[in-house]
Formats: C-alpha cells, structure tokens, sequence
C-alpha cells in the first residue's frame, strides 16, 4: 500500500527500459533532476559515492545499485534520496521535493543517496581522492538491477510477486476490509444485540447441548470412580457382617464339623484372593449375580458348586467400576492360583491351560506352581484356562463346563472353579471366562496362612 | 437458559455465586445418586454374567 506513489511516477516504471540507462545514466538524469539552483552543492556530494555508498548498495539490493551508479558521475543523483531520508533533503533545500521523488521512482529507488550527502558535507576536503576508484564499480553492477526494479513498480506486495497476483490481492483486500472493519466496529459501541425468537431458540438449543456432554462425561465419571468408592462400602460392610458370622460360629464351635454355607443371597458366604494381583486383592463373595449382588463384590451364581466340591463353583465380577475386581482377569496366567477362603477351609484353585499352551504344555509341567495342573481329557477336553464366549454361552458354567448338567456322574466330575467378567473392556458385547481345577486345601487353624497367599 | 436462571438469583453478586454452585452441586448430586444408578443397568456397559 505504502509504494502507491511510485507506481504512477514511471510511465515505464516496471519494464525493461530501464536496462538502457546504466549507459546513459549521466547525462539525462543529472540534467532533469536538478534545476539549475543546486550546483553549489555538486561539489559536496562526491564524497558520499565512494567509500561506504558502494559497498552498501550491493547488500541491501538491486535497487540500490542502481542508484548508486546514476548518482556517482553528476553529483546530482543524491537528489532522489530526499523522500526517504531527511538529510539528503536538508543538503538539496532549492530542489522541489515532489519532483525529486518522482525521479527517484523512475530511475531508482533513491534509498543510497541519502547517506552520501552527509559524508561530504562533514569532511569535503579529505574525500576527493577516491572519486576515480568508485566511478568504475557501478557500471558493471547495472544489469541485475534493470530486471529487479520493474517487478516492484508493478505489484505492490513481494507476496504478489512470488504467488501470483489472483492471491495476494484477494488476500490482502479480504485482511485490509476486515481489519478495517474491525476497527470501525471497535470505535462504536457495540449495539445490543436483538433477542429474537430464533436466536433465543438457537441459544438455548446450544446450551442443551453442551449440558448433555457434560452430563456424559459425569457418567463416565460416575462409572469409573463413584461406582467404586459406593462398592467399597458395601463390600466393607459385607465382610464385615461375614467376620461377625465366622467369629460367632467358631467360638465354642466344634472344629469338626464340614463346612456349611448359610447361602442368603446378597450375603458374603466366602473370601477370595488372588496373589497374583498383589496382597490387597480380597473380595467377599456374595450369594447371587444380579446388579445388587455384583455392587457388592464378585457373586456365587446360585445353584452352582460351592468352593471345595465336585462341579464347577462360578463366580461373576464386575471388570469396570463397582470396585472392579476382575479388572486384570485377561492378565491371569495358567498355573495362577486363586484362593478361596470359607469358614473351615482353604482352597487352592489354579488356573488351568490356555488354549496355545496345551500342545507344548510339557515345558511348562515342571513349574512347581504347576504340579497338579494340567490339560484335561475326558468330558473336560473343551475346557481350557481361558476363553472368550458370547453372552449367551451359558455352558461355560454347567457342571462340566460346554456339557449339558446331568450327562456326566458325579463321580467323575472334579472341583472346578469359574470366573466371568465382561468383555473386552467397557463393553457387555462378549465374555471372559477363566476356569480353574482345584489343586489344593488346607484346613484354616489360628495363625495359618495357606502359602499359596505369598506368589507373586 | 443459563442467562434465565442467572437473571433470576437474587442478591449481589457473591451471594448468586453461592447459589448457582449450590445449584450445581444440587443437580450433580442428584445426577450421581438417583439418574446414573437408575440409567446403568439398563446400558451396555457392565454386564459381566453369562445367562
């Protein structure tokens, strides 16, 4: 915007007319640039061309070259400078300013000359030995300047020589128009704006929506972390309520008599740990699978086998809030114990075979954690460690698990245990199943831990 | 909305800060123990037991 002046200056401003005059440069710009009344101050002006104008003038650019070759033989030149700087005015008083810019925008930017008038002013006597040096460099210098200058004549901004004209017009117009109009809004106070029905609906609209997205992110909220700290609670007071039983029952009690199990649904009947998951993992279990049952911890489904007996004892936990308790149960590996604690008795329970270790499960037998585990024939052939089934696979907790209750003797059923979780993760879409085989229990006498309790 | 119930407090400024938290406070509370509960079982998030 700033160079508008010098577009209308030359007629030929951005053409290659301007290659010619490196030659002629002497004669016809001195003569028209500066009236008669300035050659007083040519005998000053030499000094400024030499020493510092030309080295200066290669650097900056083009342009300045240019200038500086015209300038150097009439002394005249520094004329042009006048608009950019002050000094090179205040040297050339006589010239009319606006002439002289108009000269400078045809032959050259007059950027050089300003600096030049104030070294001969300065010192006058000293420079005019190296006049002869200097008037030689410019002429070579010339030609990139021809080319140079007519770009900028024409366009107004680099960006429009680089990107074409088409973008940096629209670009500059549209910046220029909304700054402009910006700042015209800025200066007036802002008229309130008219609340209209539509912009009330539309306002109203918006703000249910973003209360819906929050009201999400609560829920998420809710699940993940509140679930956890309500189900602590209740499975606090749930094994709190399954202590006082024990306690009761045992003192005084005969230490002969078999586990019995007072199975009130909603109720913690047993204790159950996995070392794996570190010393703090104990849940209660509860009697029953529904929500209620499974907000208070992992859940006996009812009619199963309990802890100890032939069949398969199946256990259902929550894997994402309500305290979680099998949230890492995809992290179980074969050979994992579970331990599971009733009034009378411990049971070890260790997680049988997966599926990719049955063929080479040879090398891994001789891990003592595996001493009595091992893949299954016979009626359990499909039953692995672990497994993932749709919902609807309710066989994964029949007594012989994948077998129809009722085809297989007691007899030949061994104690089993199940768990069942959600699967994968934040979704209900399938199951995780984990099975188990009893490989050990234990009598529970004061002061003794099963030391299955102690792997990690 | 928001702007209504807003314009709706009384009392200066502080006091319908105090109020408008309490506001909020009053829905999440009732978000997190009556609305959620009641909602989650009936989503498709949690149902761990096979049937």
């Amino acid at each position: 915007m700033s160079y508008d002046p010098p577009a209308p200056q030359g007629g030929p401003p951005g053409q290659p007319p301007r290659g010619p005059r490196p030659t002629p440069y002497p004669a016809p710009h001195p003569v028209s640039r500066f009236p008669q009344g300035q050659p007083p101050e040519t005998g000053p002006r030499p000094r400024p061309v030499p020493p510092g104008a030309t080295r200066h003038v290669p650097v900056a650019s083009p342009t300045d070259v240019t200038q500086y070759t015209a300038p150097v033989p009439p002394a005249p030149v520094p004329a042009g400078p006048p608009r950019h700087s002050t000094e090179a005015t205040r040297y050339v008083p006589p010239v009319p300013q606006a002439g002289a810019t108009q000269y400078n925008a045809n032959a050259f930017s007059g950027s050089l000359p300003p600096p030049r008038p104030q070294h001969p002013v300065q010192h006058p006597s000293q420079r005019p030995p190296q006049r002869p040096h200097q008037r030689p460099r410019p002429l070579p210098v010339d030609p990139p300047t021809e080319v140079i200058e007519p770009v900028r004549d024409e366009d107004e901004d680099d960006y429009g020589d680089d990107y074409g004209d088409k973008y940096s017009d629209d670009y500059s117009d549209a910046y220029g128009d909304d700054y402009e109009a910006d700042a015209r809004e800025e200066e007036k106070p802002p008229p309130p704006p008219p609340d209209g029905p539509g912009r009330k609906t539309v306002r109203a609209i918006g703000e249910l929506l973003i209360t819906a997205g929050l009201v999400m992110l609560l829920f998420v909220v809710y699940e993940v972390y509140v679930t956890d700290l309500i189900s602590a609670g209740k499975q606090d007071d749930a094994t709190a309520a399954l202590d006082d039983q024990w306690n009761a029952n045992t003192v005084g009690g005969d230490q002969q008599r078999q586990a019995q199990y007072e199975l009130i649904e909603g109720q913690a009947f047993a204790k159950m740990y996995i070392p794996v998951f570190g010393p703090d993992f104990k849940f209660s279990i509860v009697e029953g699978t529904t929500d209620k049952h499974l907000e208070i911890g992992p859940g006996h489904y009812v009619g199963t086998a309990l802890p100890g007996e032939p069949g398969n004892f199946s256990v259902a936990g929550h894997r994402v809030g309500k305290g979680a308790p099998f949230n890492d149960l995809d992290l179980l590996n074969s050979c994992d114990a579970i331990v599971v604690e009733t009034q009378t008795q411990w049971f070890v329970y260790r997680m049988l075979p997966k599926n990719s270790e049955v063929a080479n499960w040879a090398s891994k037998a001789s891990d003592p954690k595996c001493a009595k585990v091992a893949p299954l024939g016979g009626p359990y052939a499909q039953t692995q460690g672990q497994e993932i089934v749709l919902p609807s696979q309710g066989e994964v907790i029949n007594e012989v698990p994948h077998v129809a209750d009722g085809t297989t003797p007691k007899a030949e059923q061994i104690a089993m245990m199940t768990l069942t979780t959600c699967h994968p993760r934040f979704s209900d879409k399938q199951r995780l199943i984990v099975h188990a085989v009893l490989a050990m229990n234990y009598p529970k006498a004061p002061g003794f831990l099963p030391p299955e309790l102690k792997e990690q | 909305m928001y702007g209504w119930i807003w314009r709706h407090l009384p009392g200066p400024l502080p006091l319908r800060l105090v109020q408008a938290l309490l506001l909020v406070a009053g829905v999440v509370a009732l978000l997190m123990f009556v609305v959620f509960p009641w909602a989650e079982p009936l989503l498709p998030f949690n149902n761990v037991t096979t049937q």
